[in-house]
């Protein structure tokens, strides 16, 4: 037994112990170590909660929290506890029986106070220590999540702060995907996305809000240890957190990381919100932004567009509005109209480079700092627009029914067609050579590849063109220079201009039709007016005409007898003779005057205009050909028949080449030509009467055909307008090229005869 | 020798196709209108009318059908100063249509056609 000396200084050890910096199971053994040898215990022992679990005495003993001695001294149980917690159980164990005066077993039970003492010292500075790491762990990630409101930076920074505090090797951050109402990785450390069991984990944390954890060891194989919370957010699920291996010995999750996740899923919770809207948020804003701008673009498109209603210049200004960088941004557009007639696309116009070099040049020669509503406003079709595209355009003609032809699908189906990699079969612009279309025949029916360099890749997009409840045609457009792919975005936008493009078209066509019925009304009332002048002066003059025509024939044929009954040459015989020759001459304007007047009935044959014409040439004095003057015949082979009437389609071309003869003052040339026309699928027959001579003053240009105009002395003013006359009852049309000084060229067009069998047909 | 009955309204008329008729050798009678003429008709018995269109009283054309009831192989020539009629005149069974102007050649040289004389 220990001397009191010894008392004395085994305390002083113990409490010199209790109060060193060593850890706590140092303490232990070096308590037990100085018990051992102060009270010569054979053992000594210190017995943990755990270890007395299982045993019913020592549990006993626990509870009872008092010294026992047992074995009749062979070794004794100090319990280890203070006022409110039980620690454990020092155990001594003796070689021989002991026997314990009440000074040392006071001795004991004052160490094990302070054994006590030590083990909550030593709990209460691990447990501080925790709380601190945590707190600074907690802190790291408040301040990391208020450090940035960009999501995926945060999310990432959420997850490898928390792998940090809670030790793990690994984690999946998931957040619910609205539109497929699933759960979407959203950032991975460790690659435990890849797991399936990560996924179900995740959903049951999802829907159930309540934490999962799984500690799984087992004999041969790698122990698992997850732990999964749920992002609440008032009291909605936003995402889960999940976390996998502990790193430590063995792996598992404790309840302490539960509830450190559980915080630090909170705190997440609110920043992920804040972020999840701040996303949101500066997605609206961005789309708005964007609306803004294309809203203020059609703006002004369509500023541009109402400025003119020109239907060529609306058009261009449509297409200029899509090439330009600041509209649409296209390499090139091109434009087709339904022609309702032939039930078919027509092409109109197209504007866009025809080689790279020239959209380069385009881009650059571009004014800088317009307005897009100025640039399409300033920029001018070329005239005449003859650059290969436009003109492969507006050789196109693509039959409404083809099924395999995108244009003409957009048209039939009213919806846009974005393409990207043309199929054969399906979305592919062909144009059927049935109907004779130009391209469609050359190309074996694949007009892309007239478009676009490589069928195989030429990409492209049509839009279709709406004018008031009909499709009025189609825009079709693409990036062959740059390459630039076609969002779905970019053809939704042109889509939304094509609506404002055709009612502009539509406008623009009911202009033209407004216009063109204006003019037909007005020449039609200036018709009638003229006709109603020429039947009232008509009337007229077929009055005095017949009046003075019985005078006129006695006074000519007294003339006559006087001029007979002179025998001598002498001045009475020249007045007789110079009678004669007036009235001669007042005869000729009497007829002329009655021809143009009367309404003759016509006798409608099927003619052949170069007969007429050699007959005309026949009845000038010398067949025409003068000394001075040459006709030059230039007859196309077979001419078309036309209806009319043989003698006064003779007289009328008679004139013209009376007419030119007189032009020409006795030295020149005549040019007659003829040959087969066509006009808006009708065939006709052209004459062209051209002659060398000085050509028409511009200032009587106007009055050629009026009737009693002239510029001769010798002349009524009837001979333009019987030829007029003659033309316009055989349903025909004249027309005057005027070069004044160099002569004028006079250009008649008659409808051919209906029948297809024209001459050599 | 012909006789050749001339139905005019025109005094200066009548009176210039007689002169240059009977210069040409044939008798020449005068009417002023169709119904004088109708009347005169049976008395002259001409070989030939020439036979003016716008005539007061009875105008050439009824004339001309008058004159056909009775007599079918009579040679008659219209003769005015309107050209419009000259595609009907077979329409109206004359013989021949002349334009009337101051040189008689034209008229002169269907008479003697329609006469069966030759041309001087």
């Amino acid at each position: 037994m220990p001397g009191p000396l010894n008392r004395y200084e085994l305390l002083k050890t113990i409490v010199h112990l209790s109060n060193a910096f060593t850890e706590i199971e140092e303490k232990l053994h070096q308590m037990l170590l100085s018990v051992a040898e102060a009270f010569h215990g054979d053992r000594c022992l210190f017995l943990g909660p755990d270890e007395i679990e299982g045993d019913e005495t020592l549990f006993r003993l626990a509870r009872e929290r008092k010294p026992f001695w047992g074995n009749e001294g062979s070794f004794a149980y100090i319990p280890v506890c203070d006022e409110t917690s039980f620690y454990g159980l020092l155990q001594i164990g003796f070689a021989k029986k002991e026997e314990f005066s009440p000074e040392e077993t006071d001795l004991l039970l004052l160490i094990s106070k302070e054994m006590a003492g030590a083990i909550r010292n030593a709990r209460l500075h691990l447990k501080s220590e925790q709380t601190l790491s945590e707190l600074t762990a907690l802190h790291e990630m408040g301040r990391a999540i208020t450090s940035t409101l960009k999501l995926d930076d945060l999310l990432r920074l959420i997850l490898e702060t928390g792998l940090k505090i809670l030790k793990a090797k690994g984690g999946v951050l998931r957040l619910e995907d609205k539109r497929t109402e699933g759960l979407k990785v959203k950032c991975n450390l460790g690659g435990h996305d890849q797991n399936p069991l990560d996924e179900r984990i995740a959903k049951r944390v999802f829907f159930s809000q309540t934490l999962f954890a799984l500690n799984h060891s087992s004999e041969g194989k790698p122990s698992l240890s997850i732990l999964c919370a749920p992002l609440l957010s008032k009291g909605r699920s936003l995402g889960t957190l999940a976390f996998y291996e502990k790193d430590a010995v063995p792996s598992r999750f404790d309840e302490r990381d539960s509830q450190l996740l559980l915080t630090m899923a909170n705190q997440m919770s609110c920043a992920i919100e804040n972020a999840l809207t701040h996303h949101e948020t500066s997605r609206t804003v961005l789309q708005n932004e964007k609306r803004v701008k294309q809203l203020s673009t059609l703006w002004e498109l369509n500023k541009a567009l109402l400025t003119t209603v020109h239907f060529e210049r609306t058009l261009h200004r449509i297409l200029t509005a899509i090439t330009v960088g600041d509209g649409f941004g296209f390499n090139r557009a091109m434009l087709f109209l339904v022609d309702e007639k032939i039930h078919a696309l027509k092409g109109k116009m197209a504007v866009g480079p025809d080689n790279p070099e020239e959209a380069g040049r385009i881009w650059n020669s571009l004014p800088r700092g317009r307005s897009v509503a100025e640039l399409v406003t300033e920029l001018q079709p070329s005239h005449p627009n003859n650059s290969l595209l436009n003109t492969l355009v507006k050789s196109m003609e693509i039959p409404l029914e083809g099924e395999d032809c995108i244009l003409s699908r957009t048209v039939l189906e009213g919806r846009p067609f974005n393409i990207q990699h043309p199929r054969p079969k399906e979305g592919w612009l062909k144009s059927l050579c049935e109907r004779g279309c130009r391209v469609g025949s050359e190309v074996g029916c694949c007009v892309g590849e007239q478009l676009g360099r490589n069928s195989k890749s030429y990409a492209f997009a049509t839009v279709p063109l709406w004018g008031k409840g009909k499709m009025i045609g189609v825009i079709l457009v693409d990036n062959l220079y740059n390459g630039n792919p076609i969002t779905d975005e970019d053809v939704e936008f042109l889509s939304m201009f094509s609506t404002q493009a055709g009612l502009a078209i539509e406008n623009a066509l009911l202009y033209r039709n407004l216009e063109e019925g204006h003019r037909e009304l007005k020449e039609t009332e200036t018709h009638m007016v003229q006709q109603e002048k020429m039947v009232a002066l008509g009337e007229l003059s077929a009055n005095i005409a017949h009046e003075i025509k019985n005078p006129l024939v006695a006074i000519g044929g007294f003339a006559r007898r006087l001029y007979r009954s002179i025998p001598e040459e002498g001045p009475e015989k020249r007045y007789a003779l110079t009678i004669i020759e007036e009235v001669t001459r007042l005869e000729k304007v009497l007829n002329q005057v009655l021809t143009y007047t009367r309404n003759e009935e016509k006798d409608f044959k099927e003619c052949n205009l170069r007969d007429i014409l050699e007959q005309s040439l026949s009845m000038i004095p010398g067949g025409g050909d003068g000394e001075g003057i040459r006709i030059v015949r230039q007859f196309s082979g077979p001419l078309p028949k036309v209806n009319g009437d043989f003698r006064q389609l003779k007289e009328a071309f008679f004139n013209l080449i009376t007419n030119a003869c007189q032009a020409m003052q006795g030295e020149g040339v005549i040019f007659i030509r003829a040959f087969p026309a066509s006009r808006n699928g009708s065939s006709y027959v052209r004459v062209e009467v051209e002659d060398s001579g000085t050509g028409i003053g511009p200032e009587n240009l106007h009055n050629i055909f009026n009737p009693f105009f002239t510029t001769k002395e010798s002349s009524l003013g009837l001979g333009l307008p019987i030829v007029h006359k003659i033309v316009t009852s055989h349903r025909g049309q004249i027309e005057v090229n005027n070069h004044p000084g160099q002569g004028v060229t006079f250009i008649v067009t008659l409808p051919a005869r209906e029948e297809k069998s024209g001459e050599g047909r | 020798m012909k006789k050749i009955l001339v139905v005019d309204d025109e005094e200066s008329i009548r009176f210039l196709f007689k002169e240059e008729l009977e210069e040409e050798g044939f008798m020449v009678e005068l009417a002023s209108n169709g119904k004088e003429a109708l009347e005169k008709l049976p008395f002259v018995r001409p070989d030939l009318i020439t036979l003016d269109i716008k005539m007061p009283v009875m105008d050439g054309i009824e004339t001309l059908k008058k004159i056909r009831e009775t007599e079918r192989h009579l040679p008659i020539i219209l003769c005015s100063a309107y050209g419009e009629y000259k595609h009907d005149f077979t329409t109206w069974a004359s013989d021949a249509y002349v334009v009337k102007c101051a040189d008689l050649t034209d008229l002169k040289a269907t008479i003697r056609r329609l006469l069966g004389l030759v041309s001087s």
